[in-house]
């Protein structure tokens, strides 16, 4: 299997420094983590209490509740189009129209959207009931609902 | 389940390696065609330097890090080798550009966690055809709703809804109403109250579809249930209190909606909901329960039923008052593929004043909607027997019996944006004879 490493490929250098920067681009795609790509997680703040068969209901705005803590899920722009497909099971644009006939009939509020794995961890470790989803290994510090 | 905090570490040293690379191509680029350089870029490259050799000092920093985690976790193993001799500039450099990122992640974390301001939502749509859609008497270009609501993010058990329509009449004035203003209590998951003006919860399009036109993939809502300065002939709104929720059951979901509020009244032909009260106390109330499967091969498919019921009196001389009794039936089947919907209304009204006993009248629709790649092709097929000795529909201006076959098309040019098609033939059976038939075009959209 090749690793994220094996693509960082280094171009013949044009400055003295060039050699050095080609040395960190490769540390940098050696710190992609042990995920794989396929790998989706779900997390939650440590204060959640989820079962991962509650994941769909909470990101379509069914759950708000997880005992007596409100439910905030965000939604994570890097990895929402495997999302979609495996958890929610359904295309962005029915997403996108769920969440407005949600917001129109009931007065619920879609997910705030996150660009990237790193600034959704920093939301779901800081936001109480905040849970999202991210295709890197979690780090520490957030709960790890399930994998799919 | 993998906590380690290693990896993290790598992403910081990775996010500062990939600030140092641009860094360093910024400079490059600024080089002079002479291969000269100025003495500020001189300075720069200097700089540069400097912090790709702080930038290597950290790399073998991380590396030694790694190596201490892993002899610490390898019990079995002898001790790693010492590591190099410690530089503590290195230390404090990396220490604090750690602080950093976490003081950067927290400011992150907790701005995205703020209340960022209240929400607003919108809708609009006009249109040309050969009749009005509200109105069959006008032709051309029509301007459609304005609508826009509020959903402000409140606390951890309390919402609100309220929503603002401006829609044009069909003198060309425009009005605008408090289409919902609501206000509830989430208790948990199972049950909602909410408090104010709110759409009566029967049958299905009341309300999964509302004002907005971009959301209903229809040109239109069934004639008779059109809202009810619309001609529609049921109370699309009540003013009240409404328990509402859902629990799971079996493989799928049960939900249920109970309500009481202000009993309403006919004022020029049209049903009002008594945003203020009313004079005479009446009040009046429902239930809907519905069952949705949310897996097998029913997936999709919704099934209920629903009543309705309140003493209704008119502006007439003497005035009528009717004991309106309307409940039925509805299934949905909604899925990525298909929207089909069947709704039917049965009444049951007494006639309190005039003393001409019950009337019974029924008024129903069919629809199927199909989710193509390109579109969502629709038909529909509604129709309404509504007795006319019956005071409470001889008193609606809406209150006559039709049938309506529609055939439409919409196509979503956008994500917020949506052009709708439809042709329709209309024969109304009772107060008039009348036939025609409609083309109507509509651009509708979101925001």
């Amino acid at each position: 299997m090749r690793s994220a490493s094996d693509h960082a490929t280094c171009p013949r250098p044009r400055l003295a420094s060039r050699p050095r920067a080609c040395l960190l681009a490769v540390v940098l795609a050696g710190a992609s983590g042990a995920a794989t790509a396929a790998d989706l997680y779900v997390v939650c703040n440590a204060n959640v209490t989820l079962q991962s068969s509650d994941v769909r209901d909470v990101f379509i705005g069914e759950k708000s509740f997880a005992g007596s803590t409100r439910l905030t899920p965000a939604d994570n722009l890097a990895a929402q189009a495997a999302f979609l497909q495996r958890v929610v099971k359904v295309s962005a644009d029915r997403y996108t129209s769920l969440w407005t006939k949600k917001s129109f009939r009931d007065g619920a509020n879609p997910p705030p959207v996150k660009a990237s794995d790193a600034e959704t961890i920093a939301y779901v470790r800081q936001t109480p009931g905040a849970c999202s989803y991210v295709q890197t290994t979690p780090p520490a510090g957030v709960i790890v609902v399930g994998k799919f | 389940m993998p906590r380690t905090t290693m990896n993290f570490s790598r992403y910081r040293m990775g996010a500062l390696a990939l600030v140092a690379v641009a860094i360093a191509v910024l400079p490059s680029a600024a080089l002079s065609a002479t291969g000269k350089q100025d003495p500020e870029l001189a300075e720069m490259q200097n700089k540069l330097d400097q912090s790709l050799q702080m930038i290597q000092a950290l790399t073998e920093r991380v590396r030694e890090l790694e190596a201490k985690q892993a002899a610490a976790t390898a019990a079995a193993t002898p001790p790693a080798a010492p590591p190099a001799a410690p530089v503590v500039a290195d230390n404090s450099r990396l220490e604090a550009a750690e602080q950093k990122l976490d003081q950067l992640e927290k400011e992150n974390a907790s701005r995205t966690a703020d209340d960022t301001g209240l929400p607003l939502h919108g809708f609009a749509d006009v249109g040309v055809g050969t009749h009005n859609p509200i109105n069959p008497a006008l032709k051309g270009t029509y301007v459609g709703n304005l609508d826009f609501y509020l959903s402000p993010r409140l606390g951890d058990h309390t919402r609100a809804l309220f929503e603002m329509n401006t829609e044009v009449g069909s003198d060309g004035t425009v009005g605008v109403d408090l289409e919902r203003a609501q206000i509830g209590y989430q208790f948990n998951d199972q049950a909602t109250l909410w408090v104010g003006r709110y759409h009566t919860p029967y049958g299905y399009v009341n309300t999964a579809l509302h004002h907005g036109s971009w959301i209903n993939n229809t040109l239109r809502r069934p004639r008779f249930l059109q809202f009810e300065d619309n001609g529609g002939i049921m109370p699309a709104h009540t003013v009240g209190l409404w328990l509402t929720g859902s629990t799971h059951v079996g493989g799928g979901k049960v939900l249920y909606d109970f309500y009481a509020g202000n009993s309403q009244e006919i004022f020029g032909g049209v049903l009002d909901m008594r945003n203020a009260g009313n004079t005479n106390g009446h009040m009046g109330g429902g239930a809907r329960l519905a069952y949705q499967f949310s897996s097998g091969t029913a997936e999709g498919l919704m099934l209920g039923v629903h009543a309705f019921t309140a003493r209704i009196g008119d502006n007439a001389m003497p005035a009528n008052a009717t004991r309106v009794l309307a409940y039925g039936g509805y299934a949905v089947y909604d899925t990525d593929q298909w929207e089909d919907i069947a709704e039917i209304y049965l009444f049951d009204d007494r006639d309190i004043n005039g003393g001409s006993g019950t009337h019974r009248s029924n008024a129903g629709f069919v629809q199927f909607g199909y989710r193509a790649t390109w579109g969502v092709p629709y038909a529909r097929y509604e129709r309404t027997v509504l007795e006319q000795t019956d005071p409470y529909f001889a008193a609606l201006e809406g209150g006559g019996s039709y049938h309506r076959v529609a055939l439409g098309a919409r196509f979503d040019l956008d994500l917020k944006s949506a052009v709708k098609l439809e042709l329709a033939n209309t024969r109304l059976t009772d107060r008039s004879l009348e036939q025609y038939s409609e083309g109507l075009v509509q651009y509708a959209i979101r925001f």
